[in-house]
Parts: C-alpha cells; sequence; structure tokens
C-alpha cells in the first residue's frame, strides 16, 4: 500500500472572489456570484446570468503587478492569481528545488482573446496580435503559470470538459505515488468566452436566471469563469517540512459512461460507479460520507443522472449534499478543483455549503439536497463529482487529516 | 520514466500508406505546396452512416485508427489515453467563424460538441463499451508523450490493467496553416517535401497531419516492440538533451554503442540543427540514423507516427531507404532511440527494443 496523498496548500479565483477565505465567507453569507456580466462582450450580456470573476483584466493585471504589454489572456490571468495564493502560502524555493508537477487544466484555453482576434488571425498580413496567436491552446496558461513564478515543473495539460481540473488532480496523486514527482501542483481554469457560451446556448441548456440543481423545475445551468490549484505531496514530505495538512486526498476515480457523447445515462450508472470506485479506493463505506459537494449543473440530464446515482448509492444512509453552481455558476475546467477546495474548506469549517435556489424535489426520485446553511458538524469525509461531455466523470474522496 | 511497456500493435493513418495492410509505405507519397494531409481511407468500417456525415475528418481518421488497432491487437481496452494538440480545430474554426459571422444567433451545436479536445476519446469508449480510464492531454508538442507516460503509470497500478490504447492525432487545415504562417513555423522557399531536411539552413518546416494509436501491455505476448523508457523534456538546451540521453542509457544499462538506429524527429528548421548534430554526435558511425517528418510532415503529434515507424522498423527488423540519413554499421536492431525536436523547442526520448 503506497503512501498517503495530501493536500498542504490550495489557492482559487471565482465569481465569488479572490482567494480561499474570501469564497467561503461568501458561502456563509449565502451571497451568490451570478450576475449579468460586466466584462465578456457578447449580445447576450443582459440575457443569461453567469459566474464572472468580478475584475477586469486591467485589474487583474494590476493586482499581478504586469506591465501593460503583457501577453496573458484572461484565462492565464485567472490562473496566476489563483496560484498565486497557493504560492504565498508555500516555500517557493522548495518548489523550485525539487521535482515538480504541474498539472493543468482548460477546456478552451484563451478563447476568449482569440474570438476577439479571430477576424485578424486569417486576414493577409500581420500586426502585434501575433503575440496572442498560441493563447488559443490550453497549455499556453500552463506554461504562463510556470514562467511567471520562476518554476521549472514537469508539466501537463488536460482537457477532458467539465472534469478536466478532477482529472489533474487524481493524475498528480498518480505521479507522486509512483515516484515521478516528490510534489504535484493541480487544478484547472477557464475563462468565459462568448465561444462557450454560444456553445452551451446552441444546446439549449443555459439557464437565463440563477441555476436550480435538483430541482424539478430546473432551467439549465450558468456559465461561470474561474481558477483553482491545490498542492499536493505525500504525508511525510508535508510533516517533515511542517506544512499544514489541509486534507487526505483518500479516493479517486476516473471512468467512462461509455454511454452518448454529450448525455449520461439516464440512471446515472456513471456516477454511480465512479463514486463507489472512489469510496472503495479510500476505504470507505456510503455511512462514513459527510457531504458531497455535487457536480449538480441544474441540466435535466446531468442532475436526473446523478440524483439517482446519490440515491443508490447512499439509500438510508443519505449524507448532506450539494451543488455550489449557484454560488459560482459552471467553471468548467476549473470546477472540479474549486469544488474540491470547497469540501475541504467546508469539512475544515465544519459546515455544509447550502443548494441554493431549491424548491421541489425532482418527481423521479424526490431527492432534497441540503438547502439551508448546516454549521458546527463534525465531517470527516468528503466526495466531489465532476462529470463531463465524452463521459468523462470524476469522484475524488478527501478525508479531515 | 523507466517503465516498460509492450507494444501489441500499432495503427496509423498518415501522409503515407502506414495504414493499409500490404503496402506499407509504398509508393511514397511526397507534396510541393508545404504541407502533408493523410491518405483518407474507407471509414465507414467503423463508423456508422448517420455519425459519419457530421463528423469532421480528424474524428474520422482517429477513430479508425483507433478501432483498427484494438482490431489488430485482438483485445479490448482497459484504458484509452490520449494526446492532441489541436483537437477538432476544424470543428473548432467552424463553430468560431460561424458564431462571429452569425452574430451569435442560430448556431450548430455539432461544431462545438466535436471541437472539445476530448470528444475522439469520448467515441471511442462509446464504441468499445470501455467504461475505465479515460484521460485526453493538450499539451502542444508533447501531448502524445504525456499520454505515453499516463499509459505507463497506468499499466503499473495493478493486474486489472493489462491494454492501454493510447494515441496521438491532430489535423492541418488551411486557416491553421496561414495563421501559424504568421509566427514562422513554416518554409518560405518552395520544396518538395521529400527534400525537406536538405533545407536545413533556413527557418521553418512542412505542415502534417495523422492519427497514430498502440495497444500497451503489461504482457509479453505477441508483442511487437518494446518501450522501455521515456522522457519529457521542457525546453532543453543542447547540454541539457545530450544529459538526459546519456542518463536515459546509464539507467538502462546501455552504451551509446548499443544504441543500433537514432531515429529523429528533425524537421528541416534551422533552429533545431544544434540539437539534432549534439545528439547524433553522442553515437559513433555504427548507429544508424533516420528520420521521418519529411514523411509525416510537422504537427503536436508527430511523435506518434515517429512511434509507429519505430514499431515498425523493429518488428520488420527492416529500416525504410526513405527513411535513412545515414547507414550505419548495418547491424540488427535491437535497440532504437527515438528523439523528437520540436517547433517549439521541447524534446523528448523514447528508447525501444526488439521482441
Amino acid at each position: 500500500m503506497s503512501e498517503k496523498i495530501v493536500v498542504s496548500a490550495a489557492g482559487l479565483i471565482s465569481a465569488l472572489g479572490h482567494g480561499v477565505a474570501a469564497n467561503m465567507q461568501a458561502i456563509r453569507n449565502l451571497r451568490s456570484g451570478l450576475r449579468y456580466p460586466q466584462h465578456l462582450r457578447t449580445i447576450h450580456s443582459g440575457e443569461f446570468v453567469m459566474g464572472e470573476v468580478p475584475y477586469s483584466n486591467e485589474e487583474m493585471a494590476t493586482i499581478l503587478n504586469l506591465s501593460p504589454k503583457h501577453h496573458y489572456s484572461r484565462t492565464a490571468l485567472l490562473a496566476l492569481l489563483a496560484m498565486q495564493e497557493l504560492l504565498f502560502a508555500t516555500d517557493i524555493d522548495l518548489l523550485r528545488s525539487e521535482s515538480l508537477a504541474l498539472i493543468n487544466a482548460g477546456t478552451v484555453g484563451g478563447m476568449c482573446t482569440v474570438e476577439d482576434l479571430y477576424p485578424d488571425f486569417v486576414a493577409p498580413g500581420t500586426g502585434d496580435y501575433v503575440k496572442y496567436i498560441d493563447t488559443l491552446d490550453c497549455a499556453e496558461s500552463t506554461e504562463d503559470i510556470a514562467g511567471f513564478f520562476g518554476l521549472k515543473p514537469l508539466m501537463a495539460t488536460i482537457s477532458t470538459a467539465c472534469s478536466s481540473s478532477a482529472n489533474a488532480l487524481l493524475l498528480g496523486a498518480r505521479m507522486i505515488k509512483q515516484g515521478v514527482v516528490k510534489r504535484a501542483l493541480c487544478g484547472g481554469c477557464d475563462a468565459l468566452s462568448r465561444f462557450t457560451l454560444n456553445g452551451f446556448n446552441s444546446l439549449k441548456n443555459v439557464a437565463r436566471e440563477a441555476c436550480r440543481p435538483f430541482d424539478r423545475d430546473r432551467i439549465g445551468l450558468n456559465l461561470g469563469e474561474g481558477a483553482a490549484y491545490l498542492l499536493l505531496e505525500t504525508e511525510s514530505s508535508a510533516r517533515e517540512r511542517g506544512a499544514t495538512i489541509l486534507a487526505t486526498f483518500s479516493g479517486y476515480c476516473n471512468s467512462n459512461d461509455a454511454y452518448h457523447p454529450t448525455a449520461p445515462s439516464p440512471h446515472g450508472d456513471g456516477a454511480y460507479n465512479t463514486m463507489q470506485q472512489a469510496m472503495n479506493m479510500a476505504g470507505l463505506k456510503p455511512s462514513d460520507i459527510g457531504y458531497i459537494n455535487a457536480h449538480g449543473t441544474a441540466t435535466i440530464n446531468n442532475d436526473i443522472a446523478e440524483g439517482s446515482a446519490i440515491k443508490r448509492l447512499f439509500g438510508d444512509a443519505m449524507p448532506y449534499f450539494s451543488s455550489t453552481k449557484p454560488f459560482t455558476g459552471h467553471t468548467l475546467a476549473a470546477a472540479g478543483a474549486i469544488e474540491a477546495i470547497f469540501s475541504i474548506a467546508s469539512m475544515q469549517q465544519g459546515i455544509v455549503p447550502p443548494n441554493l435556489n431549491f424548491q421541489t424535489p425532482m418527481e423521479e426520485l424526490l431527492l432534497i439536497p441540503t438547502t439551508q446553511l448546516v454549521e458546527n458538524i463534525n465531517i470527516r469525509h468528503v466526495l466531489s463529482n465532476s462529470f463531463g461531455f465524452g463521459g468523462n466523470n470524476v469522484s475524488l474522496a478527501f478525508s479531515a487529516s | 520514466m523507466n517503465r516498460p511497456v509492450y507494444i501489441k500493435a500499432a495503427s496509423s493513418i498518415s501522409p503515407q500508406h502506414s495504414y493499409e495492410a500490404g503496402m506499407l509505405l509504398q509508393p511514397v507519397v511526397s507534396s510541393d505546396n508545404g504541407r502533408l494531409y493523410v491518405v483518407e481511407q474507407d471509414y465507414r468500417k467503423y463508423i456508422s452512416p448517420v455519425a459519419i456525415r457530421r463528423m469532421s475528418r480528424l474524428l474520422k481518421m482517429s477513430i479508425t485508427a483507433g478501432m483498427q488497432c484494438l482490431s489488430d491487437a485482438g483485445v479490448s481496452p482497459d484504458a484509452i489515453i490520449t494526446g492532441t494538440g489541436r483537437g477538432s480545430v476544424s470543428d473548432m474554426e467552424h463553430f468560431l467563424r460561424d458564431m462571429i459571422a452569425m452574430k451569435e444567433e442560430a448556431l450548430n451545436p455539432t461544431y462545438f460538441i466535436q471541437s472539445t479536445y476530448n470528444s475522439v476519446n469520448g467515441w471511442l469508449a462509446l464504441q468499445t463499451k470501455c467504461t475505465c480510464y479515460n484521460q485526453t492531454f493538450v499539451h502542444r508538442s508533447l501531448s502524445f508523450e504525456l499520454a505515453l507516460l499516463d499509459a505507463q503509470l497506468t499499466l503499473g497500478e495493478g493486474e486489472d490493467m493489462q491494454n492501454v490504447l493510447v494515441g496521438g492525432f491532430d489535423e492541418m487545415t488551411d486557416y491553421y496553416h496561414l495563421v501559424k504562417d504568421k509566427i514562422g513555423y513554416w518554409k518560405k522557399e518552395a520544396l518538395n517535401s521529400l527534400d525537406l531536411l536538405k533545407h536545413n539552413d533556413s527557418g521553418g518546416t512542412i505542415g502534417g497531419e495523422g492519427a497514430s494509436f498502440f495497444v500497451l501491455s503489461n504482457d509479453s505476448r505477441d508483442a511487437t516492440s518494446i518501450l522501455l523508457a521515456l522522457e519529457i523534456l521542457h525546453k532543453p538546451t543542447v547540454t541539457q538533451l545530450q544529459n538526459a540521453i546519456a542518463k536515459l542509457l546509464e539507467s538502462n544499462g546501455l552504451e551509446p554503442c548499443d544504441i543500433d538506429l537514432l531515429l529523429s524527429g528533425i524537421n528541416g528548421d534551422v533552429a533545431l540543427q544544434d540539437s539534432f548534430d549534439a545528439a547524433s554526435n553522442m553515437f559513433d558511425s555504427s548507429t544508424a540514423i533516420a528520420a521521418f517528418k519529411h514523411l509525416c510532415g510537422d504537427y503536436d503529434t508527430a511523435s506518434a507516427f515517429g512511434l509507429w515507424l519505430a514499431n515498425y522498423i523493429l518488428s520488420n527488423q527492416s529500416i525504410p531507404e526513405i527513411t535513412l540519413l545515414k547507414q550505419g554499421a548495418g547491424r540488427p536492431v535491437k535497440k532504437l532511440l527515438m528523439v523528437n525536436h520540436t517547433i517549439s523547442g521541447d524534446a523528448s526520448l523514447m528508447l525501444l527494443g526488439n521482441c
């Protein structure tokens, strides 16, 4: 049996603000980050509420002390701010001197920049815009992080739709277990773009108002943006350097629905198996789980599938469960890492984030999520779910250290 | 990482005749317009007529190469792991152009869905009913190498992991060619693709595409070759590249003279010449040297075609004349080192052996 992997630092930015503390305070205050976007330029800006990070690119560049001539896309700016928080709490020299992986995730890279410049890209001639040509790649943000903070890690970038950063986390744990690296910085970043908004809108599953996960009358998802990273290492490595251990990364599972290009299997078989295998790896039974941070996008298909799986797997031992997407919107490649941090911080603080906007259970399931903020409870183990297009499912299990 | 895994089957749809049985690399295909496109195949073998109508070339060639590889190996996969630099870039371009032209109204979701980088993986899982581990890497010219690294990890994780399907794929489009031209990817002068490596005094290369898949296994039975070790190098200096090669050989108990064939990812770009020379100079005259990018063009996952060629050479014990840069001692090819150099400056090493 290999050594325990632990989470020893975290950083994030979302529509709720910059930093884990600010995000958790917003959740405790029941303050959603959804609003009509101020920074995304789209004809739909007065039509759909979104989880937009409340900073302009210029404001983020100022916080990061960048020269006005910088080449960073909004996606990279979000990634740099999230990583900056993590690194404030970490001995960066140690990360520079010992073997390290940086595993990042994205769904559309710097599309937020490319979609504005594409007509120039494909017209004859050249211009200052050419410095943005490579920002389309998801790997651009990964390399931007390493370059900005002076890290020389083994870099990888993953793209498995909405489960991308959850996959980054489990890859990091696997690399450490097999001795490829000593530590891994894992997470993901995505900025709002017209491309993604219109893509989901063409599928007719974007809600105009705040989303209502697990509700009978749910109306689709709200898109969001953000970035989040977690530092993984072995328990002994963290103890050796006197690091604060936030949680044990006790189990994970990546599996595929093999059912349909975009829709989950209606009975949630994929979600069921994924959660069960993550618990098996952690040596946990359903009654051990104190809280599930559900994928809960509030689309018709996801919530019935995930809800069915949760009901079948947990039955009478139903833990607290909620989707935090009514707070942040669906942050796509960042969602797995953001919600992993919410799960861990909730466990540390002894709270359960409420599933906002829930009124009526789905008739098929009569399943009721946690609708009020729960405080002062003892949670030992949490599950965090991320399910995506292409049938890509991931469940992560974290345990109190 | 030094973790030997066996190659049980390899399938490649490329600009050469690499896919059809019985005509491997014959006749050699070339081009005069700075890019090489795959030899299109009959994709109906593995894809339904309904699905095929909407699919981009990338999806068709990737699904077909993947399914053919599994069929050749006679196994069902325990994991599906791929790497791609750009995914279905034609779908992405289509949706983006429509979105701009139609001013964000009345868009077709098919292009959006297929533009997601993991859409090939989703289709392969669906076709094989493989509900197991499924992963997609999108790290530019190291995407395929990262998929291989993950396959090594996966095969190290337990006895129920026996056969992993690993692939690398990218497509060339007119827009992609135009955009990358603006940042100096391509040669300015006209040349025949087969002369690419002789044009090594100017910048740039020629564009290419392809989809190559492999079944990797812990099981040596019926293996065609063995991948002994893999090393991923982010923008190494010439010295760092040499050190990495020396370390890789040493950790596998090998001397440079044990390498029978050096397979190079040299692409004609003058900027890579020093790094190619530095790698080649580590080996004496008995080591043969071959190259492959004049056959497939350069693209983010061209090393997957390189691995297909390496496996072909090791399993057939024959080095195609068109690939040879230096004859060497003409020994049987027992140990092969592939050194890939890329436009982005990243590099990778793959050490292979015969079975």
